[in-house]
């Protein structure tokens, strides 16, 4: 049983428990009952990812042993003098076995611990449930339609009515046993709680295509011209220079007003102007990994320039490009909404919040109705936030510093 | 050196070229194929045919579309952008003025960030992971994610319209006008009038901004902080003022400055949704209405001084890096940063 401890000083073993390769002794004598941990009490091991990743040393019987990740075990979360025991520690050696993790593991022991970024995924999870599911869903229940104006649903001046109130009488108090309104209505009656939820899938099909598109142009691009280098390279960086010197939203709204309204189109404009940020974010990638030994290693076995390129290097830039694609995605949930705001979004009447915005703020109707305005800002900050949040806790959980 | 300034000039004259040409190619091919006729619009909705194809010969609009972009050319070198279809002016007269108010909002603005960020970048850094330093990284984060036009309208809602009925932030005030809701004072009218109605822009417009730039003081502040020099100046006793005036500022503002250059320069050519939403005649605002309205000449217009705008802050940057520091002038450049983030 001892000797499938015998690996333990090789690179592979990545988790746990090294011992000082000690001249003579390579193999752990597990007699012992306890180790003594000596570690730096200074240090705030729940805020500090950088501390995550670094060493730790143990000794026991005149034998160093590092600890990598002492949260191998619940009990080590209680510092000073922690003690592990041999059992603990035998059956963390062997029974979970010496194997190196996988990326995704390595991820995602990092990441479960980030509450804050748990609490952003689990919020977008719940946007996109609430963008699928839940906007046919509510009008159901609701029996609300989405484009359907409630006569009702509008006092005598014509105001929207306030989140959580009842339909109207004819003398404008609230009805009981008329239709209720979550979160209100809008300037035509309709219920906005319907309406934010089917502008959700608006948001959210804007922007996943729109980055889609974005990282289907930038990336072959940004990798070829970062791999072959030479004229290609100079085409590429002479047209992101170009593609970056326009004032992109007056294009948008211009290209959007020449090609008109539609779902299509706002994408198209959308991917039009941000295909040059994962471009330059991969070609400068690839520049600096291409002298490295192991591209050089794939040359040298004979692997082909595609090879390389989506075998070897695409491969390594899968942390940064989720990241990137998080911030993308962020941005352009902004720039349709900035669209639709301007009203060269998707055409009326279907709902997205850019344009629930904009009636909000149109001819004043906040300072009356300020839900009208607040209700889909906060839903377009919410989703915003959320999402460049979470790009900040994978970017530490995918490569905390100090970890390269 | 001179070689490195000439070639930086040529890569932006024609950066601009290729953003005129490619503005021409919209506006005059993709509206002619879908329809959208300048010539019609001008000549009023019950024009015969013969009178919208007399406007389009007087508008110089029935000649290909690369004749037409060739005397737009020969015209701005010269200083003429044209002529609006919709408001019978030159388009540099229209230009001028609006390109004024947007410098004194951007301006304004720029000032402003810089005045919220460095403090709360500098404290943050000071003492990472202090109460201050999470709140301020949940407001930046914040106000990273908050897009400007529905922070515009927010303002206007809570610092303009409830102090003018009575209320601030829910307490009972006697009723006060601050701020106008919307409009714009000229300077040449009254100063602090112009004050007055830009504070809620200036306000509007630097939050984005200063949220990032506090990013960047705090993050390049830190950087500096765990260097040995600072070590060595602690250790002389020197104070942390004096550590961060005399020591680590010189490092850090060259990069602030040169980014603050590439955003003041890409904001110029229109703060569109401030401008929008606050009502301001800039140049962001009258793009926005010439687009609508098909004035294709004025639409041109804003957007060459828009490209030129953010290239020249763009050139500029590169060849101040470039005198500051020599490794550019070989490797060509700092490259584009100015990005057209929603602004």
């Amino acid at each position: 049983m001892i000797d499938n401890l015998h690996p333990l000083g090789s690179t592979r073993y990545g988790f746990g428990i090294r011992p000082q390769p000690s001249a003579g002794n390579p193999t752990l004598d597990t007699s012992f009952h306890s180790w003594e941990v000596d570690v730096d009490p200074e240090v705030d091991r729940e805020d500090d990812l950088s501390s995550r990743g670094s060493a730790r040393s143990l000794s026991f019987d005149n034998q160093l042993v590092e600890v990598w990740n002492a949260r191998l075990h619940g009990n080590c979360h209680g510092w000073h003098g922690l003690t592990i025991s041999a059992s603990e520690l035998y059956a963390a050696v062997v029974e979970e076995g010496p194997a190196a993790r996988g990326a995704f593991e390595n991820f995602w022991r990092r990441f479960r611990h980030d509450y804050v970024g748990l609490t952003c995924l689990g919020f977008l999870a719940l946007f996109v449930l609430a963008a699928t599911i839940g906007a046919p869903l509510v009008a159901a229940l609701t029996a609300h339609g989405v484009i359907q104006q409630f006569p009702a649903g509008i006092t005598m001046d014509g105001f929207p009515l306030p989140p959580w109130s009842h339909a109207l009488t004819s003398t404008d108090a609230q009805d009981p046993n008329g239709p209720f309104f979550i979160l209100g209505t809008d300037r035509l009656g309709r219920d906005v709680l319907v309406r934010l939820l089917y502008g959700a899938r608006i948001s959210l099909i804007v922007a996943l295509a729109a980055t889609g598109g974005a990282l289907l142009i930038g990336v072959p691009l940004g990798l070829c011209a970062g791999y072959f280098g030479g004229k290609f390279d100079t085409v590429v960086g002479r047209a992101v220079e170009i593609a970056m010197a326009f004032p992109s939203m007056l294009f948008a709204i211009g290209l959007a007003a020449v090609i008109g309204p539609g779902l299509l189109n706002v994408i198209f404009v959308i991917v039009l102007f941000s295909w040059y940020y994962p471009a330059r974010m991969v070609r400068s990638a690839v520049v600096a990994l291409k002298g490295e030994p192991f591209i050089e290693a794939a040359v040298s076995v004979g692997s082909g320039h595609r090879r390389i390129m989506f075998r070897h290097l695409l491969p390594q830039l899968t942390a940064p490009l989720i990241v990137y694609a998080t911030g993308i995605i962020a941005a352009n949930v902004l720039f349709e909404a900035g669209l639709s705001f301007l009203g060269l979004g998707v055409p009326l009447p279907t709902p997205s919040w850019g344009q629930m915005l904009s009636e909000g703020v149109a001819e004043g109707l906040y300072r009356i109705a300020p839900w009208a305005a607040i209700v889909p800002g906060i839903a377009l900050v919410l989703t915003t936030l959320a999402l460049n949040q979470l790009g900040d806790s994978l970017r530490d959980a995918l490569a905390p510093r100090g970890r390269g | 050196m001179g070689r490195f300034i000439a070639r930086r000039l040529v890569a932006a004259s024609i950066q601009v070229l290729v953003v005129t040409l490619i503005a021409y190619m919209l506006f005059y091919v993709i509206s002619a194929v879908t329809g959208a006729s300048p010539a019609q619009r001008v000549a009023g909705h019950g024009a015969t045919p013969e009178q919208v194809a007399r406007v389009a010969h007087l508008l110089g609009l029935d000649t290909p579309w690369y004749s037409q972009y060739w005397r737009f050319l020969v015209g701005v070198v010269h200083g003429d952008f044209g002529y609006s279809f919709q408001q019978r002016l030159p388009v540099a007269e229209l230009l001028l003025p609006a390109a004024g108010v947007t410098a004194s909002l951007v301006v304004g603005a720029a000032i402003l960030w810089m005045l919220i960020a460095i403090p709360v970048g500098l404290v943050g850094a000071l003492r990472p992971k202090s109460a201050w330093d999470r709140v301020s990284a949940i407001a930046v984060q914040i106000a990273i994610s908050a897009p400007v036009f529905w922070v515009a309208p927010m303002l206007a809602y809570l610092l303009a319209y409830q102090p003018s009925q009575g209320k601030l932030f829910g307490l009972s005030i006697p009723p006060i006008t601050f701020f106008p809701i919307q409009g714009y004072v000229p300077m040449s009218q009254s100063v602090s009038g112009w004050a007055i109605s830009l504070t809620l822009p200036w306000l509007a417009l630097a939050v984005g901004f200063a949220a990032f730039y506090a990013r960047f003081v705090r993050a390049f502040t830190l950087e500096q902080l765990g260097e040995e020099y600072v070590l060595v100046a602690r250790a002389k006793g020197a104070s942390t003022p004096r550590i961060l005036s005399t020591h680590i500022a010189p490092i850090i503002a060259p990069a602030i400055i040169t980014l603050l250059g590439l955003d003041v320069g890409a904001t110029l050519g229109g703060a569109l949704f401030v401008e929008v939403t606050f009502g301001l005649p800039g140049l962001g605002y009258m793009a926005f209405s010439a687009i609508q309205n098909l004035d294709y000449p004025l639409t041109i217009g804003v957007i060459t001084f828009a490209a030129l705008m953010a290239v020249l802050a763009n050139t500029v940057a590169d060849i101040a890096q470039a005198t500051l520091d020599p490794r550019v002038r070989i490797a060509g450049g700092v490259g584009n940063r100015a990005d057209g983030r929603l602004r």
